[in-house]
């Protein structure tokens, strides 16, 4: 794998991640990451939806009208978001979790990360780069997604993946973790950590 | 090629709407049967929930077989009414058929218009009946299920479901256990000239047995609900008020 390659894939997951460094896709992270199993399906969801349609926007760059490009890119975004949310409803698994995901599966089309991967990256690039940097951008997301959502659910209900760890011991709810501004205090926690790390993340 | 041409543009936009159209079409028919499965066993699991057998997240647990099976076992007869509360047809047991939101939605239109009624009612073998509501929230369509006790006038229990209420606030209708379980043990009356049932905003008043407290910060979905159950009712009165015990 060459240098330019491996770096597609490693910056959007730690130095130009989509969250934390970019700060898009914030909406989302604070609506499913009540539960693990929520952010999971939705992190999963994300990273198919993000690399098919770069794939695809990749696929069309050098026919795709400039002027109506945007338009292009969101009929094949809702396309993606579409054959996602119809495949979840039609398992007996996952039916459940598409039902309490609800309107954010379909929301996924308004995530900044994917129209803004698509613009940035896949409308410039060939097409395996361009999966690459939408899978991994994916990745980027939902890593941080997961690391939200099991804090909140160790803390907020006790459990992890509906598992009881922290109840079974006698803890009590922090009914705090489950409300959406704890997500949000959360990432910001997220971006401390890493900028403390990664010391040219900081601005002077 | 020029590709900021007028007709190349507009040619190529509607290929693509074509396409994608295409693609989607075929998908969703293709996984139709599947999902319409996951819709009837969930459908069954709210009225089972709503007739107080166990607990949604349980039958979730279960998975779709165990749910038929129960309901299968247990029902001892679906029928249908019209507005006169004359039975004027069934439901098979047999193959678990249910009325789903879309049905419930064209009933709703004929108990609007007043013609044409054919409301389901689900009776258990345990004397339980249970009866749909449905109705407009403040996004989207709410509904729910209403456990009626032998008597057709207690209520044993309750289950709602919405489409697109908001998470936390109207959502409660369907989140909150606290909520449905306020139903529980309260009646139904049609002596009451403003409503059979009604749902308050600011708490019902202590004692009256025929209301609930509406949802604080979700005024609009609990005022939805409230007139969803008390349409549903009023349309189901003559059968309810009927009492053929006596």
């Amino acid at each position: 794998m060459n240098a330019k390659l491996k770096e597609t894939i490693l910056n959007p997951i730690l130095k130009g991640n989509p969250i934390t460094v970019l700060v898009l896709g914030i909406c989302s992270s604070l609506a499913v990451t009540v539960e693990l199993k929520g952010a999971l399906v939705m992190a999963l969801s994300v990273i198919v939806v993000c690399g098919m349609s770069s794939l695809i926007c990749s696929l069309l760059r050098k026919t795709i009208p400039n002027r109506v490009r945007i338009i292009i890119q969101l009929v094949v975004v809702a396309m993606m978001v579409i054959l996602v949310d119809q495949v979840l409803k039609s398992f007996e698994g996952t039916y459940p979790l598409d039902k309490q995901l609800s309107v954010y599966i379909g929301l996924i089309i308004t995530n900044c990360i994917v129209m803004g991967r698509i613009e940035a990256f896949a409308l410039g690039n060939k097409p395996i780069p361009s999966l690459l940097d939408g899978l991994a951008n994916g990745v980027g997301y939902g890593l941080i997604l997961i690391i939200v959502a099991f804090f909140r659910e160790l803390f907020g209900s006790g459990t992890l993946f509906g598992i009881p760890v922290l109840s079974a011991l006698g803890y009590t709810n922090n009914g705090l973790m489950i409300l959406p501004p704890m997500a949000l205090i959360l990432i910001g926690c997220i971006i401390w950590v890493q900028r403390s790390i990664q010391k040219d993340l900081q601005e002077n | 090629m020029n590709t900021n041409n007028n007709v190349y543009t507009v040619i190529y936009t509607t290929v693509v709407c074509v396409l994608v159209a295409a693609v989607l079409a075929l998908v969703s028919s293709s996984l139709k049967p599947k999902q319409d499965a996951n819709e009837k066993a969930e459908t069954i699991s709210q009225i089972l929930t709503a007739a107080q057998f166990g607990d949604k997240s349980e039958w979730q647990k279960k998975g779709n077989a165990a749910v038929l099976d129960f309901y299968k076992q247990n029902i001892a007869e679906a029928v249908l009414i019209d507005a006169s509360g004359n039975k004027t047809g069934e439901l098979s047991t047999a193959d678990a058929t249910v009325y789903g939101k879309s049905e419930l939605k064209a009933q709703n239109y004929n108990i609007k218009d007043g013609k044409g009624m054919k409301l389901p009612v689900y009776i258990f073998k345990n004397g339980v009946s249970v009866v749909p509501v449905y109705g407009a929230g403040l996004w989207g369509p709410v509904w729910g299920y209403i456990a009626l006790g032998s008597d057709l006038k207690t209520i044993s229990g309750a289950y709602f479901d919405h489409e697109s209420e908001t998470p936390g606030l109207g959502g409660k209708i369907k989140d909150d256990p606290a909520f449905r379980a306020q139903f529980n043990g309260k009646s139904i009356d049609f002596n009451d000239p403003k409503a059979a049932f009604s749902i308050v905003k600011g708490g019902a008043p202590a004692g009256k047995a025929n209301a609930i407290d509406a949802i604080s910060g979700a005024t609009m979905t609990s005022k939805g609900l409230s007139d969803a159950i008390d349409v549903w009712l009023q349309a189901y009165k003559a059968y309810l008020t009927k009492n053929p015990e006596e």
